[in-house]
């Protein structure tokens, strides 16, 4: 009897190991591409940008941050998300 | 002979360009510029840091003459030390953004990509490290033909796959074992 209880317990404790886990490891696997739209992402992206050697990454990743910053301006967080995505990808490429 | 009258060109000069000092002191002096590396330079500024950065590195680096750098030991040497002493901030092949990567101002070139800089530029930069930038002198640490290993080794960078980075680091000699030979080698040219 006791034993199945013990059996049982730990049962349980690996399944609440396994749920807490399971945002980490979802965090972790969006690590490279999670976008913010805001000043400090604005920065770091021109900072990224200065980094790149002159070419079409760094052309392509420019005219991005600039409609980025646009649509900040106007308010598109969404928008502004999808410029500076779309400016990682190139600056990483 | 140049008159100094007030109305002369000379004393217009100096007068704007006593006002212009006058401002820059003013504005160190008052913290105008912001220092914090979570806000870029603005280009001109970095372009200037650039410029004087790579014409400094290129002018000392002249006389430098790379020993070989294919040699398939010192590459293998190379790995090791390049996976400990500068992966975290240039990254390897495969190897996702570190956070010290992606907080350092100016950026640590990623040295996956190929370079314009010569092997005695590389050296000289490995050697004595760049001002202002969070790169490091190795050469107070380490001797130059450790130097030179890992010049060798980021000039095969490019054309590494994830899979061949790994295999390299993992059969490249210890670390540890190296320098205790290099400090063996020293005390031996000291005797």
């Amino acid at each position: 009897m006791r034993n199945l209880r013990l059996k049982s317990t730990s049962r349980r404790l690996l399944l609440v190991a396994g749920f807490a886990g399971l945002p980490l490891t979802s965090a972790v696997a969006h690590e490279g591409h999670h976008v913010e739209c805001n000043e400090t992402a604005i920065n770091a992206l021109k900072a990224d940008i200065q980094a790149v050697g002159e070419g079409e990454a760094k052309t392509t990743a420019t005219k991005e941050l600039e409609a980025a910053q646009q649509m900040m301006a106007m308010n598109d967080m969404e928008g502004c998300k999808s410029h500076i995505h779309s400016a990682m990808e190139a600056t990483e490429k | 002979m140049l008159r100094w009258s007030a109305g002369s060109p000379w004393a217009l000069v100096a007068g704007a360009l006593l006002v212009l000092v006058g401002a820059a002191a003013v504005a160190i002096y008052a913290g105008l510029y912001n220092i914090a590396a979570d806000v870029p330079h603005p280009q001109p500024i970095y372009w200037l840091y650039e410029t004087v950065r790579d014409r400094s590195v290129a002018a000392r680096a002249r006389d430098i003459v790379p020993t070989d750098l294919d040699d398939a030991n010192r590459i293998s040497t190379g790995a090791g030390l390049y996976a400990e002493m500068c992966s975290g901030c240039h990254l390897a092949p495969g190897m996702k953004r570190t956070e010290i990567s992606r907080g350092l101002y100016p950026r640590a070139p990623e040295l996956r990509r190929p370079t314009d800089l010569t092997p005695a530029e590389q050296f000289w930069i490995v050697k004595h490290g760049v001002k202002m930038s969070g790169m490091p002198a190795w050469g107070i640490t380490h001797d130059d033909e450790l130097l030179w290993d890992v010049v060798a080794f980021v000039r095969t960078l490019p054309e590494l796959t994830p899979e061949q980075y790994e295999t390299l680091v993992k059969n490249a000699p210890i670390h540890e074992e190296l320098m205790q030979e290099m400090e063996t080698k020293q005390s031996g040219h000291h005797e």
